[in-house]
């Protein structure tokens, strides 16, 4: 008890016990469980402070306020011990107290709110419904955006960030067609299958306007974009979707937090489809996270000479359900939810069918490139060669087919949409 | 004949000759003044070291030549004297004014005459580099050179260029005890040094959008930048680029010479280089060696050099990025202008620029093959090429390995002979609109010559909204697709779709042909 009178950071007794409206301001401060909330939000922001150690502390102590306290007179090392195998309990205690002098944490849970960013606290309001009974349940989620999307069914998309052009387009393709089929799409932001999975989410929401967004969680801050070259997808998704995050305003990203990050995605979603992995990929803890958490885990194969598929045949090799169809994923979600079973919305192919079928305006000649085309991607080296047109047609044909969105770019490779 | 030198008596000599500021000529005129005092032998007139090591090759020349030194106070003045001299050229010119003011020759037989030339210790007289230039600069109507260099200081064609191998030589002939030495004679220009063997285009197979992205930036002057893995032939198409160009325009070939005459390359038998030049220098070249400079002798770069032809850098993202940067003045001016504390000097540099690069470091991004590389590295590799450097592009494309049946399929394919005429006559075209080139239309001729139809304009617009084409790009595919029409034969200003379309082909986004996402 003596340790918040004595406190370094001087705070004064009535605003450490308090915390409540003073004479003069303007603005209500937390009340009621936002105190709680408040000082979770200045523990969490602690330099090393996970979930675990969060969870340890506030058993110990009973209270997030008297967690607190403890930290910021320094006096707590005797619960060190516990906290961790790693580190030296001493300095880390030194480290704590020096990071929580002079601060305020009425003054941080209002800059969150000042930003934008809601504070849901387990047992609270807002706070999702899958992971109140989880195994290990974030204390606070940050959020930013539409939190009634995790009403919704979920399927999460996650893969390496290293992935291969064949990973990325089933990864946009496969997001698309689950907001279209009215899934939420959830993942991690990350580059590669993340960001891809995000994309064709928002694909698919802005052909038709009205399915769901996708939904993020993340590693860091809502304030630090990571990586950096997301960041028009970052605002996007927290637009029209939902970013959730562990981590209070202003957390960098470190390598610790991914790992926790992932047990969030694999309890926020029905089913997780590992579309990619490498040998020791990060996916590969969600897909466990998944598992233990009985939820259907689902792995993408690919080639079998390609390490961007390593993990994922692992997966399967280990009894991992096995995706190569959207419909494949639709299934897993419908035996997972009995009776909300998604109805998929027909594909957006009939006008690619009018034109495979020769039913439509498209001349004879659009037909025979598409048929030159495939499945694979092909370069426009290869149509040449395939068709034994003149350059020139091929590109004034095939330009017309991108035009009528049947074909995508990337690079040099040119794809038939068959999705 | 010889008049002795009246001891005391002070004379005064007075020769022309020249030399080299950046690529031009400057005439610069050599006093000798020989007077009575303490042997001595100075030279005024800012010389550089070479030009002050003079002094000993002149006195070792004049005496290995059986003539006598003058035992005086000599004193050679380079006017202007304000204008640094460097190089070794007024050798043979002082050399000439000791002889006329220690009166071993009259000053009459060296009126209009003017002398560039190195002496050895000998007295045998050598070539400079710049010849060209140099002889361009003087007005006399007569210039005695060394004889390795008499064909080439005939290209300027304003002067009587004379000859001889030792300044023995120099003195008898002009003083007509001698004939003049007969150098070769200069060549007709049709058949002078053939270019150096690029290849055929023929070769090229299984690679139809290549091969006519080579066409375009041949006909059109469209830089170009090609990007694939190792083996997708990069290199190769580079060098049938060259072969592709019209021979050089009289006035342009002239100016192409003089900077190589300039940096001391050697020219082809006959002296004019008449052939496009091709350079390729290599990622490791500085600022200076890239883009020209130096000290006190400004050298023009590789990129004057590649004046008139083709510069290829191949692996551009592992060329330094400051030396990259350092393009984007001369890739829009068609001139390097250099500025130090000595003075400034601008430089042509109209090239083509072909750049080659890997897509990642492994090369692996953007193929069917897994990338090895981290998005990080990749990331990395794509920020070393700037983007305002990858604007200046007319024509990107990526490149692929050709698998060895791709190149049994078809018939065989046209040879650079065939490609090369097309090309002549898209130039032709191009002539008559004003510019150089179709990469030089801009502005209003753009507007005149590569009008948009409503379906043009319509295809323009819904690759703009699908996010294949940027707005930046919009002019840039329409004057490749005034080139593709000039190709075809096609005069009419309208731009065809199909023209459109496949120059929208030959303008891949930099960030998917390397891999990252933009």
């Amino acid at each position: 008890m003596s340790g918040w009178s004595s406190s370094a950071d001087g705070l004064s007794p009535q605003r450490a016990i308090g915390l409540g409206p003073t004479v003069g301001q303007v603005e209500a401060g937390p009340l009621g469980e936002e105190v709680h909330a408040a000082h979770v939000v200045a523990l969490l922001a602690l330099p090393g402070m996970g979930p675990a150690r969060l969870g340890r502390l506030l058993s110990r102590h009973g209270s997030a306020e008297r967690a607190w306290q403890q930290v910021a007179a320094g006096v707590s090392e005797a619960v060190f011990g516990q906290l961790g195998r790693r580190g030296d309990p001493v300095a880390l205690a030194a480290a704590w107290q020096a990071a929580a002098a002079g601060v305020d944490p009425r003054a941080r849970w209002q800059a969150h709110r000042a930003a934008g960013v809601v504070v849901l606290a387990k047992g609270g309001y807002g706070y999702p419904d899958r992971l109140v009974g989880d195994l290990e349940p974030p204390e606070l989620l940050f959020a930013q955006g539409d939190i009634g999307l995790l009403g919704h069914p979920t399927v999460a998309l996650v893969g390496t960030r290293r992935a291969s052009a064949y990973g990325l387009r089933l990864a946009r393709s496969w997001g698309d067609a689950l907001a279209s089929a009215g899934v939420v799409v959830v993942s991690g932001l990350a580059a590669g299958i993340d960001a891809a999975a995000h994309q064709g989410a928002l694909d698919g929401l802005e052909r038709s306007g009205c399915t769901p967004g996708p939904v993020a969680v993340v590693g860091t801050g809502h304030d630090v974009c990571y990586p950096a070259s997301s960041r028009a997808l970052w605002r996007r998704v927290a637009d029209v979707g939902l970013i959730l995050s562990e981590a209070p305003l202003g957390t960098r990203p470190e390598p610790w937090r991914f790992p926790a990050r992932n047990r969030i995605i694999a309890a926020l979603a029905d089913v997780v489809v590992v579309v990619e992995s490498h040998e020791r990929g990060g996916s590969l803890s969600t897909a466990e996270e998944a598992a233990a958490r009985n939820r259907v885990v689902l792995a993408v194969p690919g080639s079998v000479y390609s390490p961007a598929s390593v993990g994922t045949h692992r997966l399967i090799a280990e009894g991992a359900g096995v995706a190569v169809s959207i419909e494949d994923v639709l299934l897993a979600l419908g035996s997972r939810r009995p009776g909300s079973t998604p109805q998929p919305l027909p594909p957006t192919a009939p006008l690619g069918d009018a034109v495979r079928s020769g039913a439509g305006p498209m001349a004879e000649q659009e037909r025979n490139l598409l048929d030159a085309l495939g499945w694979e991607p092909t370069t426009l080296d290869d149509l040449v060669l395939r068709t034994a047109w003149s350059l020139d047609t091929v590109c004034a044909v095939l330009n017309q087919l991108q035009r009528l969105n049947l074909v995508t770019q990337a690079g040099i490779w040119l794809t038939q949409r068959g999705d | 004949m010889v008049s002795l030198s009246i001891p005391g008596e002070a004379m005064l000599a007075s020769i022309s000759s020249s030399v080299l500021r950046g690529v031009d000529g400057v005439p610069v005129t050599v006093e000798v003044h020989v007077a009575g005092g303490l042997p001595a032998f100075t030279v005024v007139g800012l010389p550089d070291a070479a030009c002050r090591e003079a002094r000993d090759r002149v006195r070792a020349a004049v005496l290995s030549s059986g003539l006598r030194w003058p035992q005086q106070r000599i004193t050679v003045n380079l006017a202007p004297s304000g204008l640094p001299k460097a190089g070794s050229g007024l050798d043979l010119p002082m050399a000439i004014g000791v002889l006329v003011a220690s009166g071993l020759l009259d000053s009459q037989r060296v009126a209009d005459v003017a002398f560039l030339g190195e002496l050895g210790l000998g007295g045998a007289v050598r070539p400079v580099a710049g010849i060209v230039p140099l002889v361009e600069a003087l007005a006399e109507r007569t210039v005695v050179v060394a004889p390795r260099c008499q064909a080439e200081a005939s290209i300027v064609g304003r002067h009587c260029v004379r000859a001889a191998p030792t300044l023995a030589g120099v003195l008898a002939a002009l003083e007509g005890s001698a004939p003049w030495a007969v150098g070769p004679s200069p060549l007709d220009r049709a058949d002078s040094a053939a270019p150096i063997s690029s290849g055929d285009l023929a070769d090229v197979r299984g690679q139809p959008l290549a091969r006519r992205a080579v066409e375009v930036a041949a006909a059109g002057g469209h830089h170009l930048f090609l990007v694939g893995p190792p083996g997708a032939g990069k290199t190769m198409l580079a060098q049938r680029l060259v072969g592709l160009l019209p021979l050089l325009e009289p006035s342009v070939a002239l100016e192409t010479t003089k900077i190589h005459s300039a940096a001391g390359e050697r020219l082809p038998i006959g002296g004019l280089i008449s052939w496009a030049p091709f350079r390729a220098p290599h990622h490791g070249a500085s600022m200076a060696a890239l883009v020209g400079g130096g000290s006190s002798w400004l050298r023009p770069g590789e990129i004057s050099l590649a004046s008139g032809g083709v510069l290829f850098l191949d692996e551009l993202a592992e060329f330094t990025p400051a030396v990259l940067d350092a393009l984007r003045q001369p890739l829009e001016e068609g001139r390097i202008r250099l500025a130090r504390a000595s003075g400034s000097v601008s430089f042509p540099a109209r090239f083509l620029l072909v750049a080659a690069s890997n897509p990642c470091p492994c090369g692996n991004a953007g193929t069917p093959q897994p990338c090895r590389c981290s998005v990080a590295i990749r990331r990395r590799y794509r920020r070393r090429l700037s983007a305002p450097l990858l604007d200046r592009f007319d024509l990107r494309l990526g490149v692929q390995r050709l698998d060895p049946e791709r190149l049994t399929i078809g018939g065989p394919e046209e040879s650079s002979e065939v490609v090369a005429a097309r090309v002549a006559a898209a130039r032709e075209l191009a002539r008559h609109r004003g510019v150089g080139a179709n990469r030089d239309l801009a502005g209003a001729l753009l507007e005149r010559h590569a009008v948009l139809g409503s379906s043009g304009r319509a295809l323009l617009t819904d690759a703009l909204r699908q996010q294949r084409l940027t707005a930046r790009g919009v002019d840039r595919v329409r004057r490749v697709a005034r080139t593709l029409a000039d190709l075809a034969g096609d005069a009419g200003a309208e731009l065809r779709d199909e023209h459109l379309s496949l120059a929208m082909y030959l303008r891949a986004e930099p960030e998917a042909l390397l891999g990252v996402e933009p």
